[in-house]
């Protein structure tokens, strides 16, 4: 029971951590319709830049985020800029350029940091608590008040703000939002590097507990994808719920199945997308003829 | 084709004598490029022809490569035998990898595919039997009648053979039927399904096709290099792969391969900047989506195109009418509804709706929008099922049938908003619906060429008479999405045709057309009709209703409110009050105000 408890909890920490990365798929899927492939490499750009900045740049470890969220940002912006001819039109060309820009960001991260990476202190270096005999890890707890924290405030953002109404009428019907004067090109610029930013937080916050390096991106940004198809595509909530899940499978697949653990999270995937393609709380599109 | 015939011969030629100007490390990394090459050619199968985002290609040439390894050192087996397994395995993984296909598409399987590329990863190095991280070394030689393919210049000569027979057979599929097939699913399954496609079938086609070309390549890399390991199938190797495909061209089986190659050697050249090429080839990936989304091998059609647009432009002919007609037989169904209801969540689109369509009649279906008429099409061709009702081809029951099903049954459709192959030519287009044969018959594209090269060439000789009939001929080389529209609304009727059908449902075939284009298509109507096709129309085109209709169906917020011939469904008040909204307001022609008001 208490090796049970202290799975779960492990699995949650790292669940808040695919929640953040699966909900910057989902805001940029659901404003644009854009599957962001590079996502994953931008996760790993926003870990470097957060890093770096607080061991090398001796920054305190919030504002090294900040900064990395700020990069990720502009990222962002350059990745939906080049693509915008094609938004829209060719869905599976979009998901291929965004799969160039993963390996141009990968070569871009082994160019600056190296191709070894390096691993990062624990920001918060209190003891673990001990709740009811599970020891937790205080940096877990950090970790999942922040993305619960960034999940409300995107929320508040979508649906409290002019700003983000109008992101979610774009979504809808861009052409509809252009006639009511909403600038789309802007809104879908707004949602990328909102969704970059998101990365970067992800990034940030999971350095501590996994190793750095140029490669991190691939495997955290399929889970992170992988996430948001199980909670439904382009949903927020579902995008937690599906982030939390995918840390739970994982961390006990780890446990069971020591080394083959990856194998056995992908083929579960695999099948529960069989299962229900729409996801948790997919809404299921009816095809038009 | 005949004129690729010397080209294809000289560069045979060629590759045959090229091992005599080259260095040993040279021919090892030609050998290599041709390894990939194989691998492009199965990539651009599944993803440039059929559609489907297939990012595991790399663990089926890792499972070649793997139980190729396997079998000959663990088991012993002989180095042919365990390379006949391995390709019965890629074949095998390739059907395994197909099934998520049948339930989801485009990103989803894109990720799912990936996923399953990891999985295969995580096995391979973790498994004591695969070597783990250390890959399993010391393969055997390959024997062949005493010649030393521990050569690279000799084991060239084995890959080079194996690559043309693959080649040709890749390009042999994609020019057939079935690489028309394919195309079309690609290009939108939903009108491929309608015209008989068997759109699951295929898929699974595709990803076993891509599974054999993967297997192959794996056999050939264990073969050459007599090693395995994990980083040969890694996920970065997977999208240079990808970029390959994409640089060279995705839809095209030579761009494939030019890509391969070029992006191979490139690779060796600056194998001591890894990082710098890594970073060259996603870019180059980037710009080409943007800028020539097909490739290096679709730059001289690009080229041709704006060449052509220059020229002097087709013409739309006359229709011919069928010479011999089909007498039909008085008072005989040919589609009979029965109290069919269609719900989505809340809303009720179709609430138990009849209809009896006599043989050789033209019915309209007419209402306001949002009245059901599409909705009961797409139940009729089978695009939805009905949870309730019955619906029977002259007088087969035919409920719940896949769009495929009723196709071959004898149902053609067009579509409301033009559903056209919009990467494939306007003949090829008609050729879709031309070949009625179920895909099953796939087996003689292995087993014999011949009969389906004959087939192909009846199938052509169909479709240039269909062509003129349609007074289309022109246009047979244009793609559709360049034409203007009552071309395109033209071209879909002539495919639906093509399909030789009994029952022919036209969704709002008028739409978009002018009062010239109107009367045309009447004229064609009727033709279809007076050759033994019978015609269901929705259109809200009314004059065209009146004129052509042998009887009118009113449908209303999904219920049938009126049925007969035109003129007496036009004069009843429900028909008119659905049409123009509140009887009483219609009685009050004077209240001029509130029409300023509007």
């Amino acid at each position: 029971m208490q090796v049970f408890l202290q799975t779960l909890v492990g699995g949650i920490g790292f669940g808040a951590v695919y929640a953040l990365v699966a909900m910057g798929f989902s805001i940029v899927y659901r404003t644009m319709g854009l599957v962001n492939f590079a996502h994953g490499s931008v996760v790993m750009i926003g870990a470097y830049t957060a890093s770096t900045f607080s061991m090398a740049g001796r920054l305190p470890f919030p504002l090294a985020i900040a900064v990395a969220i700020v990069v990720t940002g502009l990222v962002g912006l350059i990745i939906e800029r080049v693509l915008r001819p094609l938004e829209g039109r060719d869905f599976d060309l979009m998901l291929i350029g965004t799969i160039g820009f993963g390996t141009v960001l990968e070569a871009l991260a082994i160019l600056i940091w190296g191709a070894t990476g390096h691993a990062v202190p624990s920001p918060v270096a209190a003891a673990p608590v001990d709740i009811l005999g599970i020891r937790i890890r205080t940096y877990s707890l950090v970790v999942i008040v922040v993305a619960a924290a960034a999940t409300v405030l995107l929320a508040l953002f979508l649906q409290r703000t002019k700003r983000g109404v109008a992101m979610q009428a774009a979504a809808m019907d861009p052409q509809a939002a252009t006639a009511v004067g909403i600038h789309v090109g802007r809104s879908n610029a707004i949602a990328f590097a909102i969704g970059a930013g998101l990365a970067a937080l992800a990034g940030g916050l999971i350095g501590p507990m996994l190793y750095v390096s140029p490669t991190m991106g691939g495997s955290l940004g399929i889970k992170g994808f992988a996430a948001a198809i199980i909670g439904g595509f382009g949903n927020i909530p579902g995008a937690i719920l599906g982030g939390l899940a995918f840390g739970i499978l994982d961390s006990f697949a780890a446990g069971t199945f020591q080394g083959y653990s990856e194998l056995v999270v992908f083929v579960v995937f695999a099948v529960a997308i069989m299962i229900r393609p729409t996801g948790i709380f997919g809404e299921r599109t009816v095809n038009r003829a | 084709m005949k004129r690729l015939l010397p080209l294809g011969l000289g560069l045979g030629i060629a590759a045959w004598l090229l091992p005599y100007g080259l260095d040993g490390y040279a021919m090892h990394v030609v050998d290599v490029a041709v390894v990939f090459a194989l691998l492009g050619i199965g990539l651009g199968l599944v993803m440039g022809v059929a559609g489907q985002v297939n990012l595991a290609q790399v663990a089926f040439f890792g499972i070649g490569a793997y139980t190729c390894a396997i079998l000959t050192t663990r088991a012993g087996l002989g180095f042919w035998v365990a390379a006949a397994l391995a390709l019965l395995a890629a074949v095998l993984i390739g059907l395994i990898v197909s099934i998520p296909a049948l339930r989801v598409q485009s990103h989803y399987l894109g990720i799912v595919t990936l996923g399953l590329a990891l999985a295969f990863l995580n096995w391979v190095t973790n498994a004591g039997v695969a070597g783990k991280s250390e890959g399993i070394s010391d393969l055997p030689v390959p024997p062949m009648f005493g010649i030393d393919l521990s050569s690279d210049y000799l084991f060239y000569y084995v890959e080079i053979i194996v690559f043309a027979i693959a080649l040709a057979f890749a390009l042999f599929v994609v020019r057939a039927p079935l690489g028309r097939r394919l195309r079309a699913m690609r290009d939108d399954s939903l009108a491929a399904a309608a015209l008989g496609a068997e759109i699951p079938l295929l898929r699974i086609t595709a990803f076993v096709l891509s599974g054999l070309y993967g297997g192959v390549a794996g056999v050939l890399y264990a073969g050459l290099i007599r090693y395995v390991a994990p980083e040969t199938f890694s996920i970065a190797n997977m999208f240079l792969l990808l970029a390959m495909v994409i640089i060279g061209g995705r839809q095209s089986i030579v761009g494939c391969v030019l890509g391969a190659v070029v992006l191979s050697l490139i690779r060796e050249v600056l194998v001591d900047f890894s990082v710098y090429a890594q970073l060259g080839y996603g870019t180059v990936v980037v710009l080409m989506v943007v800028f020539a989304p097909t490739g290096l091998a679709g730059l001289p059609a690009l080229w041709l195109r704006r060449f052509r647009a220059s020229q002097g432009r087709a013409e739309l002919h006359s229709f011919v009418p069928y010479g011999e007609a089909r007498a039909p037989e008085p008072g005989r169904v040919a589609l009979e509804i029965r109290e069919v209801s269609k719900r989505f969540k809340g809303l009720l689109a179709l609430d138990r709706v009849s209809m009896t369509v006599t043989d050789g009649e033209i019915r309209g279906v007419v209402g306001p929008n949002g009245s059901g008429k599409t909705t009961l099409f797409n139940i009729v061709s089978g695009f939805y099922a009905c949870e309730v009702g019955r619906v029977l081809l002259s007088g087969e029951d035919v409920t719940g049938f896949r769009p495929y099903r009723l196709s071959q049954a004898g149902v053609a459709r067009t579509f409301q908003n033009l559903r056209l192959f919009g990467d494939l030519t306007v003949r090829e287009n008609i050729l879709v619906a031309l070949d009625r044969t179920r895909t099953a018959w796939i087996w003689r594209y292995l087993v014999r060429p011949l009969a389906v090269v004959r087939q192909s060439r009846d199938l052509g000789r169909q479709a240039d008479e269909l062509l003129e009939r349609f007074g289309l001929a022109e246009f047979a080389a244009a793609q559709p999405r360049a034409l203007p529209y009552g071309i395109q609304r033209r071209v879909e009727i002539a495919r639906a045709m093509a399909m030789g059908p009994r029952l022919l449902l036209l969704d709002e075939p008028a739409a978009g057309l002018n009062g010239e284009e109107v009367r045309r298509l009447a004229e064609i109507v009727r033709a279809l009709r007076d050759s033994g096709v019978t015609v269901v129309i929705i259109e809200h085109n009314m004059g065209l209703v009146m004129s052509l209709c042998d009887r009118v169906t009113v449908l209303s917020s999904g219920r049938v409110i009126a049925d007969g011939p035109p003129r007496e469904v036009a004069a009843v008040p429900e028909v008119i009050e659905a049409y123009l909204g509140e009887s009483t307001y219609l009685s009050l022609p004077g209240d001029v105000s509130q029409e300023a008001g509007r």
